[in-house]
């Protein structure tokens, strides 16, 4: 799970430059055939182009356009790997170990040869350099064997091996060249690392664009590699350029062509003429968590009085609130991701039975607080969401009392373990549903905050948990999270709300310019006129 | 250092103040106060406590329930639109003005209070009183309100008391300053002095003779205040430090709508709501300020 601090340097980074750049907005998009540059209008989260350190989504997506990963996705699927690097990869019976071959013919922008060398160099580097991206490759050991095969180990078995190393963060540079600016893939990488911010200034990779020019106020500039081993991309040169959410909106609106906004969220994509293209995938999900511990409430500890609150929850009524691509939640996996359940699964409020359960337990005029980060995720106000989740529950006689925290305060109360219900989005740090088992089964992490222990759970709960873990395979794991899913719904202290979508717009001359919840946003080099 | 609104009402005119204090209700009915301005100022006021005052009646929907779609532009059923879920801006208006009226009188009044007593025992007692309450004063001061309201709300967490709190917190000076500089003239005076040495005990003293001959510019500044209140409890909300949702509350309502500017309606009307009612104790607050101060009507009316 990624936490929420991760992204919430994007409201803070939108405010910075806004207001300078609104007057050029919308100036830069004209369209001719000589024309061959892509303008891509985002809310700057960048800190740097170094494939070991990135994690904000800016750089993301421009480190993804200049480097290559063993494995990628396409477009805005990403239950299907697909090959970039490595050409073929396979898992050892015992789940520990993963095999990948190296295609022969991908060069570096300098013409260079990609190796296995320059492979295991680059994600020793991400482990060692003990970044924010770092944690998902812990405990794994990368080794090379000749010029073409990888090999990662893990202590115990990761299906989910090969879906990390499609992260941006796992791009391969270039490891001469690394070294000769003072890069190290040494256990002390860390501190001994001297690279600094060379690769802000050029990038060492193999992807299909080299950096022209960075700065992290205005704008990334890239062009096409002339040496590129894939075929070339459509545009020659790409200009991420910072923008305002505001701002993109209007910026795209009056765009000639030629240009894409990765930051408008679900209401403001409806209001879009219909001449632009929309790209939604619903990637980040929304819950509540009760909290299961009977000193800190007798009330949401009770399993009646959890059900009884799932089943006023109007999903459709939530969708409706994030707009454009969002769904009703039917598990805690979103859409987006394999593992996920049907939509035909998405739960029907029904506030007679939340009535019935209720009484039945002999509870009430129940009143429980409900605390919640005050802040605008991806442009929705989380305080409409649990309002409408507020409205919902008095229906059946459940009043909640909303607690706003800003969102240091929220963190800490919610580590703490000690609010009744804590509300926030959630979205999954690579794309592999069963990751949610890691952090909300029985007795881990975000469960022991909500007082959810191995003694409190039912059975059903842990033993669903364990069969997750037990799959080895992706395919096996993806189908087990179908079941955790069922018992989660039934046991668990959590209620699903609604997922909200990641949204892409483009001007209606573009083909490629799809979202995908893959961590990069969207691939520049997929984009090209139509 | 900038020169607060407390600095322009007070500087040394108490003793006009003493002389004046009798006419403030005698002569309202006379004079130019009733310029065409203060006229409507006043008028919104009323207009907006009868508002709040009638506001269960008034309004047409339940300002907390969802009564129509989300979002819908002003129309016939809504004269001022929906807002994201679907309730009504105009009932959420009316009722607003029964959180930030009266929260607003609160407000100034503690500080009245607060800002009162320190400032009479500063100017009365002088000396060590007088520094150190005066140091604390400046120490508030130093800081941007605003900033430190904000900090001061966020660390008692967003309820519609602790936000009064905050406010009472970074205002008070201002009234102590004021009212300290009044009483350090009056306290020279010879019917002041006059009853210390024949006999009348500290408290009476200042009761009688003290405090009604140096209130006068401390409540022509609540009246400015009272604009400012509004305007700072609304800053709060907007910043979800105010009152919890889902009520409705003018800040919290802009905040809402600022979102997505596209639906202008949700933002807007709030936004003049606070303009209307903070621009008229403000004209108010100028015109008994100009009234009880010749030379600033002159300068004005020149």
């Amino acid at each position: 799970m990624r936490s929420l601090t991760a992204k919430l340097a994007v409201p803070a980074g939108a405010v910075a430059l806004t207001l300078a750049l609104a007057g050029c907005a919308g100036g830069n998009s004209t369209s001719n055939a000589g024309d061959q540059t892509l303008t891509v209008d985002t809310s700057f989260v960048v800190k740097t182009l170094d494939p070991g350190t990135v994690y904000e989504q800016t750089g993301n997506i421009a480190v993804h356009a200049l480097y290559d990963t063993l494995v990628t996705y396409e477009g805005s699927d990403v239950t299907t790997l697909q090959p970039e690097l490595a050409e073929s990869w396979e898992q050892s019976s015992d789940g520990t170990t993963w095999t990948f071959t190296l295609r022969d013919d991908a060069v570096f922008s300098d013409g260079a040869a990609v190796t296995a060398e320059d492979a295991v160099f680059s994600l020793n580097r991400l482990k060692n350099l003990q970044g924010s991206a770092s944690q998902t490759v812990q405990g794994l050991d990368f080794a090379a064997e000749g010029d073409d095969t990888v090999v990662v180990t893990s202590e115990t078995p990761n299906p989910d091996v090969p879906v990390i190393l499609a992260m941006p963060a796992a791009s391969v540079l270039n490891s001469a060249e690394a070294k000769k600016l003072g890069a190290t893939d040494a256990e002390d990488a860390a501190t001994s690392d001297q690279i600094g911010t060379q690769l802000d200034t050029a990038s060492l990779g193999s992807g299909p664009y080299v950096l022209k020019s960075y700065d992290p106020s205005t704008k990334i500039v890239l062009t096409a590699n002339p040496k590129y081993w894939g075929e070339q991309p459509a545009y020659s040169r790409v200009v991420i350029q910072n923008v305002d959410v505001q701002n993109q909106k209007l910026t795209i609106s009056k765009a000639k062509g030629d240009e894409i906004a990765l930051d408008l969220s679900g209401p403001q994509a409806a209001e879009l003429s219909d001449d632009l293209q929309v790209s939604g995938v619903a990637d980040t999900s929304y819950f509540l968590s009760l909290n299961q511990d009977p000193a800190v409430s007798a009330v949401t500890s009770n399993p009646a009085f959890v059900k009884a609150l799932r089943l006023t929850v109007d999903g459709e009524g939530l969708a409706k609130l994030f707009g454009e691509g969002a769904t009703p939640a039917a598990g805690l996996v979103p859409p987006a991701f394999a593992g996920a359940l049907d939509e035909s699964e998405n739960p029907v409020q029904d506030i007679d039975g939340a009535k019935k359960l209720l009484a039945d337990a002999g509870l009430s005029d129940v009143k429980v607080a409900l605390v919640y980060p005050a802040i605008t995720y991806r442009g929705v106000d989380l305080g409409t969401i649990v309002t409408k989740v507020q409205q919902d529950a008095k229906k059946a006689g459940i009043e909640i009392e909303l607690t706003p925290q800003p969102i240091n305060v929220f963190l800490q109360s919610q580590s703490e373990g000690k609010n009744e219900i804590n509300f926030s989005p959630n979205s999954l740090n690579y794309p592999a549903s069963s990751s949610l088992v890691n952090n909300m089964a029985p007795g881990a992490s975000t469960s022991l905050r909500t007082g959810w222990t191995l003694e409190r759970a039912d059975q059903s709960a842990i033993d669903a948990s364990n069969a997750v873990t037990a799959e080895l395979t992706p395919e096996g794991r993806n189908e087990a999270m179908i079941d955790w899913q069922h018992v989660m719904n039934e046991v668990s202290p959590y209620v699903a709300l609604a997922n909200n979508a990641g949204i892409v717009v483009a001007t209606s001359d573009l083909t490629g310019a799809d979202y995908t919840p893959a961590g990069w946003t969207v691939d520049l080099a997929a984009i090209a006129g139509k | 250092m900038t020169i607060l609104p407390s600095d322009r009402v007070a500087v040394s005119r108490a003793s006009r103040f003493r002389r004046d204090r009798l006419r403030v209700g005698g002569s309202l009915g006379t004079g130019s106060f009733w310029r065409p301005l203060t006229v409507v100022s006043l008028g919104i006021i009323v207009l907006w406590c009868l508002l709040a005052a009638f506001a269960p009646w008034v309004a047409p929907y339940d300002p907390l329930e969802t009564v129509g779609d989300n979002l819908q532009p002003p129309s016939g059923a809504h004269w001022m639109g929906t807002d994201d879920l679907g309730r009504d801006v105009l009932s959420r208006l009316i009722w607003g003005s029964r959180l930030s009226l009266p929260l607003a009188v609160a407000i100034v009044a503690c500080s009245l209070l607060v800002g009162g007593i320190v400032g009479l025992a500063a100017g009365y007692f002088g000396k060590a009183v007088d520094n150190v309450a005066m140091r604390l004063a400046d120490l508030v001061l130093a800081f941007p309100q605003i900033i430190l309201a904000m900090a001061v709300a966020a660390a008692f967490g967003p309820s519609v008391g602790n936000a009064v709190l905050a406010l009472v917190i970074v205002s008070w000076p201002l009234y102590a300053r004021i009212i300290r500089s009044s009483v350090l003239s009056v306290r020279e005076q010879e019917y002041v002095v006059a009853g210390r040495l024949l006999g009348l005990p500290t408290l009476r003293s200042i009761v009688k003779d003290v405090i009604p001959n140096s209130a006068g510019p401390a409540l022509v500044m609540s009246t400015i205040e009272l604009g400012n209140a509004i305007l700072m409890l609304a800053a709060l909300s907007f910043l979800g430090l105010g009152p919890r949702p889902p009520a409705a509350e003018w800040g919290a309502m802009i905040a809402l709508g600022s979102q997505n500017l596209g639906n202008w309606w949700v933002s807007l009307f709030p936004g003049l709501a606070i303009l209307t009612i903070v621009m008229a104790f403000n004209l108010l607050g100028d015109a008994i300020q100009d009234h009880l101060d010749p030379r600033s009507r002159n300068a004005r009316t020149r």
